[in-house]
């Protein structure tokens, strides 16, 4: 265990050339070295050994699928798992005295990593009007200030309630249902900035919000295509099914603008191979596509597999699946053809040479699974990009069928499951009809504000009140400045927190932190020990129960929170049972069995080993879409340019790294030691641009606002990025996304293609941005 | 897997079928070597079928089957064994027909085995089973067991199965369940608007 750093460490960029493979044993030091350093060796060991088995603690990192019952390794986690879990574990604590020590003001100069280190959140705090300081405050005090500014408000709609995709499905539920009981659909949460366009494309045109495919798919697929994900950093455990599909003989494409290690080999450290050994490579084909030509690239495959299936009428496509469960075929097929080679080239990068040879990896596969993340999901052509995906799966009948499907990589454990759970400001007359049924108020039907309409809200002062479930929403959201204005013009932020984060220091006149357990602690209610239940990316509902003491004990469960708040808010106006939820959480998922279509005898069938899976309609042969079948799209061409003298920008992460939360300064795949503030450049762009590695450069955004973004005093790093493109860590680069730079029809930020430009620092005094 | 030369004849060519030049597909028996064996049980056909689509009960009568999991409709994962060894492995049911018909392969890359169940009314209160199966051991195991003696230990072991599942269904007079869907080209066709469990949520998750 070590103390939480005092002031911000010095360090200097060094750089060495990226690694060619992920994991091995340098990923079992890493993890050990950072646990270790957070918490104590006999914490690291329970909270380990708890993590993803059955009856255990889920991993509050990724929403990767767990291993089946029977079929799990004693060390179920990966790197950045083990990290993250303690991460939370830690045994540091911030206390009423440091909060004494430091000022509002002086919080928000540091950096989100310092800041994560400090550790615990111990007690409720709440900084008040005019003051500088966050200062203690007791639960009932806290709760009633918050539910007092609620109701004064002239509108539930000046409120605005968002989650975190950390929240259990019982905290989301009960979320969900306190807002609308009084009165809003003001309910953004963190899927409004990742994997939004997925929900919208795949319910359009497959009738389904979520991913068709379990881990059994990917471990009997013949290929596999990696495109705009980096599972080595972001879903470590992915890792482990590519090496199972490898071994059967299955084949991997991977379609990324930077060459991440975790796409060309992996070193199982749980295998001999993968200590002493070569490890498994990956992908057997990478394509360096530049930011935003996926959708090109599709739509090139899809014009070669119908041109294949001209010289070989009846061979190529699947026209029993074709004819008999989806419409639209006709006019995509005219559509396709017409699909201009210079346009594909220019928007890819790819030569027609490169393509082709996947398409006759395609043509030797009888079974075909396409994962994605934000790779693909955050540019303004994310939804038409999925919906293209979706064609190419059709045309060969690579849906329904085991070893196939669509596969978007969700990054946040429960992230999934808040939104089953009606986390969601759009919710469906359905599930608010059933919430009327169930619970006897009237639910207000009019659509609410998602993440970036929240942040448009704030900033025009029809906000008052800000309440987080979890995360960190000033760093996640985009445009930092604009997200920070509008926080700040706030009557109320209150935060529920494990952790320190920019969120609390960036806040309204009155500020409230809400102290809660972690995914890893023991949560002991009036009717005894509870557990929560969580959703992953691949629809499999089960259990998390904590094992580790509470960093504090005066911290309170999210339900207990949420379910206190709503008894001092609404009083008698709706006859929820509020208590009974906080007591016993059997009671709250007795409530979503009766709403939640797919959660019958939730209680009984979440407490089988390894819990239960909802099934996905695509695999039983229904297409719950407008059409009732699965739809052909037709999607205009896009070439995504930067004017002359500019890159397409693409935010990240590091590998060490939870979404917000840097663990260090250091990437190690990518060979970034010591900093963040570096832009990674390909080495002929730099030439072009006459820079050099080790340069100083301001990135500056271009937009149609003529509003000038400016993320300061970076240095370049010569690199191997797609030509024309450019990477920084996210959320230092945040400032550089325009709130209104959307994707279409999903309303998501655009993270993945901000047109930018480096300009020379010119004051390398200045401070880097924290 | 498919391979290079496979360009030709990528449509998955399912065990159990084949399609003519109209596209209709049609059942195929097994032709080549295979094990076979039938056994008449005394219930209706559509009884000795509605058992049988219950998959997750084979332990029941079985001596080698330890577990089944349905993985959805057309998926499911078998553990069989003898003493202390255990044997995992997926199989997708590719064809389905009620009261008729069933053909399944192994989802390894390299199949070691496929076959086909079926199901022939020999009277209003007895029904024939018969199942053909196709061995493909791959690696040590192809050296392994060539010999036509472990064909006939399969065969012998169908048959075991056959009568223990012939003892079961009799015994119970009735099925316990049934799964009375359709498969082809293992993807599940429906002919009702919506099947009980494809009832979850629809909404876009983000």
């Amino acid at each position: 265990m070590q103390n939480p750093p005092g002031e911000e460490p010095e360090t200097t960029l060094s750089v060495t050339p990226p690694k060619k493979w992920a994991a091995g044993v340098p990923a079992v030091v890493h993890a050990l070295e950072y646990s270790l350093a957070q918490t104590s060796p006999r914490k690291t060991g329970v909270d380990l050994l708890a993590m993803n088995q059955v009856g255990g603690i889920d991993c509050p990192g990724c929403a990767w699928a767990d291993p089946a019952p029977g079929r799990r390794h004693r060390n179920e986690y990966c790197e950045n798992g083990a990290k993250h879990i303690n991460d939370e574990a830690t045994t540091r604590r911030v206390t009423a005295d440091f909060f004494r020590e430091h000022s509002v003001f002086d919080l928000a100069a540091r950096s989100d990593m310092w800041l994560n280190q400090q550790g615990r959140l111990t007690e409720p705090m709440i900084k008040r009007p005019g003051s500088e300081h966050y200062e203690p405050i007791g639960w009932n005090d806290a709760l009633d200030v918050l539910a007092q500014e609620l109701r004064a408000l002239a509108s539930p709609d000046e409120a605005v309630f968002y989650t975190s995709g950390r929240a259990s499905n019982e905290a989301a539920f009960v979320l969900q249902l306190f807002a609308r009981a009084f009165g809003t659909n003001n309910l953004p949460d963190c899927s409004n900035m990742c994997h939004e366009s997925s929900g919208f494309a795949l319910s359009e045109t497959l009738g389904t919000g979520k991913g068709t495919v379990s881990l059994d798919d990917l471990h009997h697929a013949d290929l596999i295509f990696l495109v705009g994900q980096n599972p080595g950093t972001n879903h470590p455990r992915q890792l482990t099914a590519l090496e199972e599909a490898k071994r059967g003989g299955g084949r991997i494409v991977a379609v990324n603008p930077l060459p991440e290690a975790g796409l060309r080999r992996f070193k199982n450290p749980q295998k001999p191979s993968g200590i002493v050994g070569r490890g498994t490579q990956l992908a057997d084909r990478f394509l360096h596509i530049k930011p935003g030509g996926d959708l090109a690239l599709f739509q090139a495959l899809n014009r070669l597999l119908l041109e294949a299936e001209d010289a070989r009428p009846g061979t190529v496509l699947d026209h029993d699946f074709i004819d008999a469960h989806t419409t639209g075929f006709e006019e995509f097929a005219r559509h396709t053809r017409t699909v201009d080679w210079d346009d594909v080239r220019t928007a890819t990068g790819l030569t027609r040479e490169e393509i082709e040879k996947v398409r006759d990896e395609v043509l030797r596969s009888e079974r075909v699974v396409v994962c994605w993340a934000m790779g693909i999901t955050q540019h303004k052509h994310g939804v038409p990009t999925i919906r293209e995906i979706v064609n190419f799966l059709m045309l060969r009948g690579n849906l329904g069928r085991a070893g196939t499907g669509a596969c978007p990589v969700r990054g946040h454990s429960n992230v999934q499951g808040d939104r089953t759970m009606g986390i969601w400001e759009q919710m469906p007359d359905t599930f608010l009809d059933a919430l009327q049924k169930e619970f006897g108020f009237d639910p207000p039907r009019p659509h609410g504000l998602d993440s970036v309409n929240s942040i448009k809200a704030m900033r025009e002062g029809r906000i008052k009140v800000f309440l987080a479930l979890a995360g960190n929403f000033v760093r996640a959201a985009p445009d930092s400045e604009v997200t920070e204005e509008a926080m700040r013009s706030c009557r109320l932020t209150a935060h529920i927190s494990t952790k320190l984060n920019r969120s609390h220091t960036v806040c309204g006149d009155t500020a409230l932190i809400l102290p809660t357990l972690g995914r890893t602690e023991r949560d002991v209610q009036a009717d005894g020990e509870q557990f929560v239940t969580v959703e992953n990316s691949m629809s499999e509902v089960h259990t998390s129960r904590g094992r580790l003491e509470p960093a504090s004990p005066l911290l309170l469960s999210e339900v207990a929170i949420l379910c206190r708040l709503a008894r001092r808010t609404l009083g008698g106006k709706a006859e929820i049972p509020w208590a009974e939820f906080e007591g016993d959480y059997g009671t709250i998922r007795d409530r979503i069995s009766r709403v939640v279509p797919g959660f019958h005898d939730f209680n009984a069938r979440v407490t089988r080993p390894g819990g239960f899976q909802l099934p996905n309609p695509v695999n039983e042969g229904v297409f719950n879409n407008k059409v009732g079948k699965a739809l052909f799209t037709c999607n205009e061409s896009v070439v995504p340019r930067a004017p002359e003298g500019h890159l397409l920008l693409q935010t990240l992460r590091s590998h060490d790294q939870w979404n917000t939360v840097p663990y260090t300064d250091n990437d190690r795949y990518r060979g970034i030691h010591g900093s963040r503030h570096v832009v990674l450049v390909n080495p002929a762009d730099l030439t072009g641009l006459g820079l050099a590695q080790g340069d100083r450069v301001d990135l500056v955004s271009v937009w149609a606002d003529g509003t000038e973004r400016r993320a300061e005093n970076f240095e370049v790093v010569s690199y191997p990025a797609a030509k024309g493109s450019a990477a920084a860590y996210y959320p230092e680069t945040n400032v550089l996304v325009p709130l209104d730079s959307v994707a279409d029809i999903s309303n998501q930020p655009t993270s993945k293609g901000i047109v930018v430009r480096l300009e020379p620092t010119l004051d390398r005094t200045r401070p880097a941005p924290a | 897997m498919a391979h290079e030369d496979d360009a030709r004849q990528a449509v998955p060519n399912t065990p159990g079928t084949r399609t003519d030049g109209d596209g209709v597909t049609h059942r195929r028996p097994l032709r080549e070597r295979h094990v076979e064996e039938t056994v008449e049980v005394g219930v209706p056909v559509r009884t000795a079928y509605n058992q049988w689509t219950q998959f997750k009960t084979f332990p029941r009568f079985s001596t080698v089957v330890h577990g089944v999991e349905q993985i959805r409709p057309a998926v499911t994962v078998w553990t069989i064994g003898y003493g202390p060894l255990r044997h995992r492995f997926a199989v997708e049911t590719v064809e389905q027909e009620p009261d008729a018909y069933l053909a399944w392969r192994g989802l390894e890359q390299n199949p070691s085995h496929q076959g086909e169940v079926e199901f022939r009314p020999t009277g209003p209160g007895s029904t024939a089973i018969t199942v053909r199966m196709l061995l493909e051991p791959r690696g040590a195991a192809r050296f392994l067991t060539r010999s036509s003696r472990v064909t006939r230990l399969t065969a012998r072991l169908v048959r075991g199965e056959l009568m223990s599942f012939k003892r079961f269904i009799e015994g119970l007079g009735q099925e316990g369940g049934a799964w009375r869907g359709t498969i082809r080209n293992g993807r599940v066709q429906h002919d009702r608007p919506e099947p009980p469990r494809s009832r979850v949520a629809q909404w876009p998750v983000g």
